[in-house]
């Protein structure tokens, strides 16, 4: 019997050792690393998707998710001994609307649901006292122009600002180009442009009244990255061109819900066309091809269609109504009670929009080019996700509005997990163009939108917000009236 | 046999085959690599080829349990371009085997099986970079098999049984939606089915035995609930339906003894894989559907083995190369597959003139299996191994 167990033992033994002895070792994957370049200061130039604003508004909870931010996180994990990223923090619930109260959105229910500002009482900024320039220099509102500006224009209070630049003479004046030249990066991420035809867009063509024009754009661009250059010659330079406007939420809810209410009556939406303000000769069932965008700021205003409402016009504070507007007609579904022209983005000003970016972006290209600069196609990204989604470890992103999970409740901004995709973008370009193997953001560990809990209704059809939700953000884009 | 009955209830399982199907149903067998379908000279023959209860005593019971030990590392994912180290939690699975057998006339008899032949449990850390693709998954199946036998002549007999199947799955992840807090969703469904086998067995020589068997598949449709935690009203929570077919498994085998008291076997199994081409659960609540493909590819699984007699004692052994069903691009973290390649040992011991006692110990070695191109868009690598040890005790009457 004792043979027995040992023969037993034996072979046993043998079995396994002959299969255990080439048990497999951990496999020779990517090692986090800056390989040949040295990073130990990042600087981010840019504007509210730059800032990490987010939902209407600049807060910590967000800006803690600003891309910049995770970029630096990473780089950190790549052996960057970058210190401590310095942002310019606002407590949260974050900036103040023109009353003084936070102009964040949230969600205050699922039922409906019921989306914006909560009224509460704004935050502060938390760490203005800093005594050097902020590593995130995202300036909400910022066009182009106002990288070199000098004049202070972008350190006036609305969005946040006046805790940003700060300075107004000594070391750090002024303008983000000394600030940021200040700081000395060996880094540099460049993301402006957008709003150079973000305002015109989201105010359906209205406020300003047209994109930058495609000259002035390339002159501003090429002096800001030949500065920058000339400034910081060894400065690492990654730059971000610009998503299409159409890829957006903010262009994206409005017209489908529309086009679902009306198709079913067999009409047609009638609406201004550029330039209109009172009889309105646009009409369209919002289904064709080129199709008018309906702008997220119509929101409010759809749940009117098909009533004799004139809410646009005493919400806007018109002193009376424009001549040829009849509001005792159904609104969007009568040429005297049109959907407003503030309120649409239609096939001619698309076209505008298309190229001006198409124009902004083949600048960005060339300057980027002839400066060293990598380019970030965000253009191409953007619209690649719009049309077929995003899977990331088993999660399904789109562009829809709220559910998608990419954008913030205002349409425009991405959300934290998008700031996630943004800086994994940068990140890409960057371990392709300087062969470093700095690891990606991990979007599985990025909070999602708080939303809250407990017994409510379904979540179906259109977002209800309040007329006034958008005032404060459309603030940013310079846009000063609708009428 | 009130520890049966225990074993009955603690029972859950693991794939050690291809996919989540499981091959070790006595321990005999697995000593010797599972190559046993041109003998199925125990009542495991009730698994492995019903025919070979024919040339048995008529009055027996075998019972056992395995211990199936997996182990489990992700490294990944890739597309984070980290090479992260994630290890599976630790497990411990006992599939069970009950049979019995009864004969009725000197050429016919009667058997019945309980086993677990398809199962698959993982575990993966509650915050880890896959968690919206699985945190937990458990699939539990049970067949009871009653089983006939016929000896057509003293070299052929034919073997059929039917197969009531029980089925149970937990599927447990984090929600993917754009709300924070997350909430984390636990689908339970169970479910039965019915399934039939049949074999057969030819003695061509004295010293050489060819079988043959076939198990049908079994398409289990499932109702249970999901469960989501914190809830929200958007959610559809309540009651799920799902459905999962077992697919169907076939083995061919030739048994020869070249000298007296050694016995060699090679089989070659086939496993219908291409009946699991996604896994959909419809929520009753909103009528919404979650598909999530599989697309797995018919297989096979090499077996050899050998058993040297030595009268009251035999010793075993057997190797067996188990081709993975999972195409590259839908390897994922609830069934991290891979081919394998499977050693075993075994030892027999007659402990009195009615009892007999078998043991056996395997060690599998998955290949090591990279993810890529996945649907999931969750690549990386996955290094695999499992332990697995069995006992079963066997009483004639």
């Amino acid at each position: 019997m004792k043979l027995m167990m040992k023969s037993l033992i034996v072979l046993t033994g043998l079995a396994a050792l002959s299969l255990s002895g080439c048990s497999d070792s951990a496999p020779s994957g990517p090692v986090s690393s800056l390989g040949p370049v040295t990073i130990k200061k990042y600087v981010a130039v840019g504007n509210s998707l730059t800032a990490g604003y987010q939902s209407a508004g600049l807060y910590q909870s967000a800006q803690i998710y600003s891309y910049p931010n995770l970029i630096a996180q990473q780089l950190a994990k790549a052996g960057a001994s970058l210190g401590t990223f310095e942002q310019p923090l606002y407590s949260d619930p974050g900036t103040p609307d023109a009353t003084g109260k936070a102009s964040r959105y949230e969600i205050i229910s699922l039922a409906g649901p019921v989306i914006g500002p909560k009224g509460l009482t704004a935050g502060q900024p938390i760490n203005s006292g800093l005594a050097r320039p902020f590593d995130n220099l995202g300036i909400p509102g910022i066009p182009l122009a106002g990288f070199m500006d000098t004049t202070g224009t972008y350190q006036s209070a609305p969005l946040g600002r006046d805790a940003i630049l700060r300075w107004t003479s000594g070391p750090f004046p002024k303008s983000v180009y000394r600030q940021a030249v200040a700081l000395n990066p060996d880094l540099l991420t460049f993301w402006l442009g957008a709003n150079d035809v973000l305002g015109y867009a989201t105010s359906g063509g209205v406020s300003p009244a047209a994109p930058t024009p495609a000259a002035v754009f390339t002159t501003l661009y090429t002096q800001a990255l030949s500065s920058i250059k000339t400034s910081l010659p060894n400065a690492k330079v990654i730059v971000g061109n610009i998503p299409d406007v159409k890829a957006i939420p903010f262009f994206r809810t409005v017209g489908p819900a529309v086009a679902a209410k009306i198709g079913p009556l067999g009409v047609k939406l009638y609406y201004q066309k550029a330039g209109e303000s009172g009889m309105a000769t646009g009409q369209s069932s919002l289904t064709e091809a080129n199709a008018p965008l309906l702008t997220l700021t119509g929101m409010t205003y759809a749940a009117y269609i098909g009533q004799p409402s004139g809410l646009w016009y005493k919400a806007n504070k018109y002193p009376a109504l424009p001549a040829g507007i009849d509001t005792t007609k159904p609104f969007g579904l009568h040429p005297q009670n049109p959907w407003p022209n503030a309120l649409v983005l239609d096939a001619d000003e698309q076209v505008i929009c298309a190229n001006a970016i198409s124009a902004f972006n083949s600048t960005i290209a060339s300057v980027a080019n002839a400066n060293g600069a990598a380019v970030v196609d965000f253009y191409s990204f953007f619209n690649t996700v719009s049309q077929k989604g995003l899977t990331l470890a088993g999660e399904a992103f789109t562009t829809t509005y709220v559910t998608g999970g990419l954008f913030s409740l205002d349409g425009v901004h991405p959300s934290s997990r998008g700031s996630g995709v943004v800086a994994n973008e940068y990140i890409k370009v960057i371990n392709a163009k300087y062969s470093t193997s700095i690891p990606l953001v991990d979007i599985s560990q990025i909070p999602g939108i708080p939303a809250p809990l407990g017994k409510i209704s379904e979540l179906s059809g259109l977002p209800v917000l309040p007329a006034d939700a958008f005032r404060d953000y459309q603030r940013m884009f310079g846009t000063t009236d609708l009428k | 046999m009130s520890g049966v009955v225990v074993l009955l209830i603690l029972c859950s399982t693991l794939a050690t085959a291809g996919g989540f199907q499981l091959n070790e149903h006595g321990a005999r067998a697995m000593g010797m690599g599972g190559a046993f379908a041109a003998r199925a000279s125990d009542l495991s023959a009730i698994y492995f080829n019903p025919a070979g209860l024919a040339f048995q005593k008529g009055r027996q019971v075998y019972v056992g349990v395995t211990l199936i030990a997996p182990s489990s590392t992700f490294y990944g994912p890739d597309q984070l371009n980290t090479n992260q180290e994630t290890k599976m939690k630790s497990q411990v699975f006992n599939p069970i085997n009950v049979y019995g057998s009864y004969r009725i006339t000197d050429d016919l008899i009667v058997g019945f099986g309980v086993n677990n032949p398809y199962g698959l449990g993982t575990e993966w850390p509650a915050d880890w970079s896959g968690r919206f693709i699985s945190t937990k998954v458990n699939l539990e199946t049970f067949f009871f098999s009653p089983t006939v036998a016929y000896k057509v002549s003293d070299r052929f007999s034919l073997g059929v049984g039917m197969n009531y199947v029980t089925g149970k799955v937990t599927l447990k992840r984090v929600l993917s939606d754009p709300f924070d807090p997350h909430a984390n969703v636990t689908v339970e469904a169970t479910g039965s089915s019915i399934g039939w086998n049949a074999g057969a067995l030819y003695k061509a020589t004295d010293n050489l035995s060819i079988g043959a068997s076939y198990r049908s598949e079994a398409k289990i449709d499932a109702e249970g609930t999901a469960t989501f935690e914190p809830n929200r009203s958007v959610y559809p929570a309540g009651d799920i339906s799902s459905s999962l077919t077992l697919p169907a498994t076939a083995f061919v085998g030739v048994a020869y003894s070249p000298f007296k008291n050694l016995t060699l076997e090679v089989n070659y199994q086939y496993v219908g894989w291409s009946s699991y081409k996604e896994l959909a659960l419809t929520f009753k609540k909103d009528n919404s559907v979650s598909v999530s493909p599989k697309n797995y590819e018919n297989t096979y699984i090499i077996r050899v083995g050998g058993e040297y007699d030595l009268g009251d004692w035999q010793l075993r052994a057997g190797y067996i190369y188990d081709r993975s069903p999972a195409p590259t691009q839908y390897v994922e973290p609830l069934l991290p597959d891979a081919n394998k390649n499977e050693v075993s040992a075994g030892v027999g011991y007659r402990i009195s003139k009615n009892v007999t006692l078998d043991l056996a110990y395997m060690f599998i070695k998955f290949d090591q299996r990279k993810a890529v191109g996945t649907e999931i868009n969750f690549d990386g690598t996955y290094n695999s191994t499992a332990n697995l040890f069995a006992l079963n005790f066997g009483y004639s009457f």
